[in-house]
């Protein structure tokens, strides 16, 4: 009734556009995401299911929902999905730094560039007659390297901003099968290059370690736990301190802490040096109790309840970044002593066949080609939007670069982090299927690179239990819809403040 | 003073010049690796010189003659297939973005969000039922089957509104009174206008089905029928001890994303912008 004839045309033309790509839709998502989603209540199993034997599906409820929890594989893979999580605050403060870099100003007219680019030439043969001269082992090695990084130079003496961003974006946009190969070469333990530039260097520390006793390894490594704690400790009576001012709101210092207490359970799960779990039991249990406690005697300060929600998870993010680094520290200190006394001296790690260094293997290669990514162009987009003024204002105030940057720079791009971190987040969840199948044969060595990716594609598709590997997926599709819920409700309100 | 300054900012130009290329440099170190080992003889793979004592570049050449390995036929297989996906990518996005942003009809608005809602679906869920209907279809191992469930994208469908929803109405109006069709609109007025979108789809199109992996390695089983990232693996996994061999392949599967970066590095970056600001 309401609607004319002249509508119903409107309406028939509009649909006849968006007829081929809805089609689609339907047919490869709509669809099989309704399947799939009966599919996780169901028992299908490939092995009772198929041209031989065809017994009828049974509906199973919640089984595998339920059994998926009591599994330790799904726990253990769940895990290593987060674990490799943790290279996503390093890659973003890379993308950060190096849009930083890029966008310093290189602005050399003229007459300068000539002279610059002379200057470089100089530095570099320089350079290479010094590494020529003195020998670093293989001559022919230090003057290929070494003219690799003077080219790089001179290109960039001339080519300026652009030349560099090409060769930090490099990594990112080549990223797939073909340099997942190339880094398992590169980390062969006997024929890789990493291990060939490592190995002189330790076997040069193995005089040293050795002589080191265990107690002094130990009491170092306490040095550098103590210092994690005080830096963790800082960042929850800084939070504190955030939400007594009613700048962040009590839900955003319970994200906060949830941040910060999840990276312990890995590191507890992963590294099995006593002094490191006493350490991390004692800030979690003192970081949960002071924020209860300023919870039950605080209900007077008045704060909204979600708000700074970006600036909390960012904070957290760096804290755990910081944390990380001193519990390896920590870690390798303690073990140096043992390692360095056996029979041949301090190994080079065997990487990606070693149940321990598999998953750092992977976030140095995430690292790698995080630096230059799509991150660093969200980064130098949100850098030219800044205005000038403010910059121009602090520097009548007479701020030193550290305070420009942390006071103005950093505020204004909190909503580019923001949004890069949901969408890492959304990434990470559903990552680690290509590496697992391309680099550690299978998700390997022992499961401890299966992520949950991996897992249902292993389930799906090799053992064939379609309903649960469907479950699983769900599963992991609950979490995603979480993190964008999360992003839609305050990622926006970032923006808008 | 002002002597004093330019010397300073010199200097601060040039220590900027090295941190720069210390970083890019490193970055740069394992393709470097990855190009000298292409050129040596296997026994020199475990050396540690880098170098090669005689460059052998007849290794490419003996990529494409491996038993097993039909490199070649695998080249091109991931670009038909990856062609074919971009072109029907970008034609079934645009008409829809067209209807999306430029024909007023009830309802639009709600199934456009309703459609914005799958982009956060992951593929993963959808996978096994997919493969169970290509099975039911008869379509594991061929190309069709390869092809469709990637032809139809709700990204490229957003960028495309985005785009179209700011080129002025005022030319619609201009083309309806002279006399045109919707369809006449479609081809002749808004997409020659939005170019710019319609290459920057293209390049992540065709990019992502470049490399992708997870539904290939499902879908095909023949050795002819493999497109790159499949056949790599397969390569790794059959004669991947042959480093030298390996790294030419290698070398030269990234040899199209290199062509289409330096050629639309710009586009590129402005679609990264367009797409991930508001994404």
């Amino acid at each position: 009734m309401g609607m004319k004839g002249k509508d119903w045309r409107n309406l028939c033309i509009g649909v006849a556009f968006i007829t081929p790509n809805i089609l689609g839709f339907l047919a490869f998502s709509a669809i099989p995401l309704v399947i799939s989603f009966f599919m996780a209540f169901t028992d299908w199993n490939l092995a009772l299911h198929n041209i031989f034997r065809n017994e009828p599906l049974k509906f199973v409820g919640f089984d595998n929902f339920v059994r998926l929890f009591g599994e330790r594989d799904f726990l253990q893979y769940l895990g290593n999905t987060l674990f490799l999580m943790i290279g996503i605050p390093f890659g973003v403060a890379g993308s950060l730094g190096a849009a930083l870099l890029l966008n310093c100003d290189f602005k050399a007219g003229g007459s300068r560039r000539v002279w610059l680019i002379v200057l470089l030439t100089v530095i570099m043969v320089v350079a290479v007659s010094i590494l020529t001269l003195f020998g670093m082992g293989a001559s022919a090695m230090s003057i290929l390297i070494a003219s690799v990084f003077g080219l790089v130079l001179v290109a960039g003496g001339i080519g300026g901003q652009s030349v560099y961003r090409t060769l930090f974006y490099f990594p990112c946009f080549t990223a797939g099968v073909a340099t997942f190969i190339l880094w398992k070469k590169l980390y062969s333990p006997e024929n890789g290059p990493i291990n060939h530039a490592i190995q002189p260097v330790l076997d040069v520390i193995t005089p040293w370690a050795s002589s080191l006793t265990p107690g002094h390894a130990a009491l170092a490594a306490q040095v550098v736990l103590a210092l994690t704690l005080v830096v963790t400790l800082w960042g929850f009576y800084r939070k504190l301190r955030d939400w007594r001012d009613g700048e962040v709101g009590t839900l955003s210092l319970f994200i906060g802490l949830v941040l910060l207490t999840l990276p312990l359970l890995l590191v507890w799960s992963w590294s099995p040096w006593r002094w490191s779990h006493w350490v991390f039991t004692a800030v979690a249990v003192l970081g949960w109790l002071t924020t209860f406690g300023v919870l039950i005697k605080g209900r007077s300060y008045e704060a909204v309840l979600d708000r700074g929600m970006a600036d909390a998870v960012i904070l957290d993010g760096l804290l755990m970044v910081i944390g990380f680094a001193f519990i390896g520290g920590a870690n390798v200190l303690a073990d140096l002593p043992a390692m360095a006394g056996t029979e041949t001296g301090l190994m080079a790690p065997k990487w990606l066949a070693d149940y321990y260094w598999a998953k750092p293997a992977l976030l140095i290669m995430g690292f790698w080609a995080a630096i230059g990514s799509n991150n660093m162009l969200l980064y130098l987009a949100g850098l030219s939007g800044i205005p000038q003024e403010l910059y121009e204002a602090a520097d009548i105030d007479g701020a030193t670069p550290f305070q420009r940057f942390w006071n103005i720079t950093w505020p204004q791009l909190a909503n580019v982090t923001f949004f890069i971190l949901v969408m890492s987040i959304i990434g990470g969840l559903q990552g680690g299927f290509e590496m697992a199948r391309t680099m550690t044969d299978n998700g390997g060595p022992a499961g401890a690179t299966t992520t949950l990716s991996y897992y249902i594609y292993s389930e799906g598709f090799d053992t064939g239990r379609l309903g649960y590997a469907s479950a699983v997926s769900w599963t992991l599709f609950a979490m995603v819809f979480v993190v964008t819920m999360f992003n839609w409700k305050f990622g926006n309100r970032y923006t808008q403040e | 003073m002002a002597e004093k300054t330019l010397v300073n900012r010199g200097i601060r130009l040039l220590i900027l010049q090295i941190v720069l290329a210390l970083v890019a440099g490193t970055l740069v170190l394992p393709f470097t690796w990855m190009l000298l080992a292409s050129l040596k003889t296997l026994e020199e793979i475990g050396l540690d010189s880098w170098l090669p004592r005689v460059f052998q570049w007849h290794n490419y050449q003996d990529v494409f003659n491996m038993k097993g390995i039909l490199f070649g036929r695998w080249y091109w297989n991931s670009i038909f297939v990856a062609a074919w996906v971009t072109f029907l990518q970008v034609f079934t996005s645009s008409l829809a973005a067209f209807s999306f942003s430029r024909l007023e009809w009830k309802g639009r608005d709600q199934i456009f969000f309703l459609y914005l809602a799958t982009m956060m679906l992951p593929g993963l869920v959808m996978m096994i039922p997919n493969y169970q209907n290509m099975i039911m279809f008869g379509l594991v191992d061929t190309y069709p089957g390869l092809i469709l469930p990637s032809a139809f994208s709700a990204f490229g469908t957003f960028l495309m509104r985005q785009f179209m929803m700011s080129i002025p109405k005022s030319l619609d109006e201009a083309a309806e009174i002279d006399g045109a069709s919707k369809w006449q609109l479609y081809w002749d007025v808004v997409m020659p206008l939005a170019r710019p979108a319609v290459v920057t789809l293209t390049i992540f199109s065709f990019m992502g089905n470049y490399n992708s992996m997870f539904w290939p390695l499902v879908m095909m089983k023949s050795l002819d029928k493999y497109t790159l990232p499949i056949g790599m693996l397969a390569f790794d996994s059959s004669q991947g001890q042959q480093t030298n061999l390996l790294m030419a392949a290698v070398a030269m599967s990234v040899i199209p994303m290199i062509i289409i970066f330096v050629f639309m590095q710009k586009q590129l970056v402005k679609g990264i912008m367009l797409g991930g600001v508001k994404g």
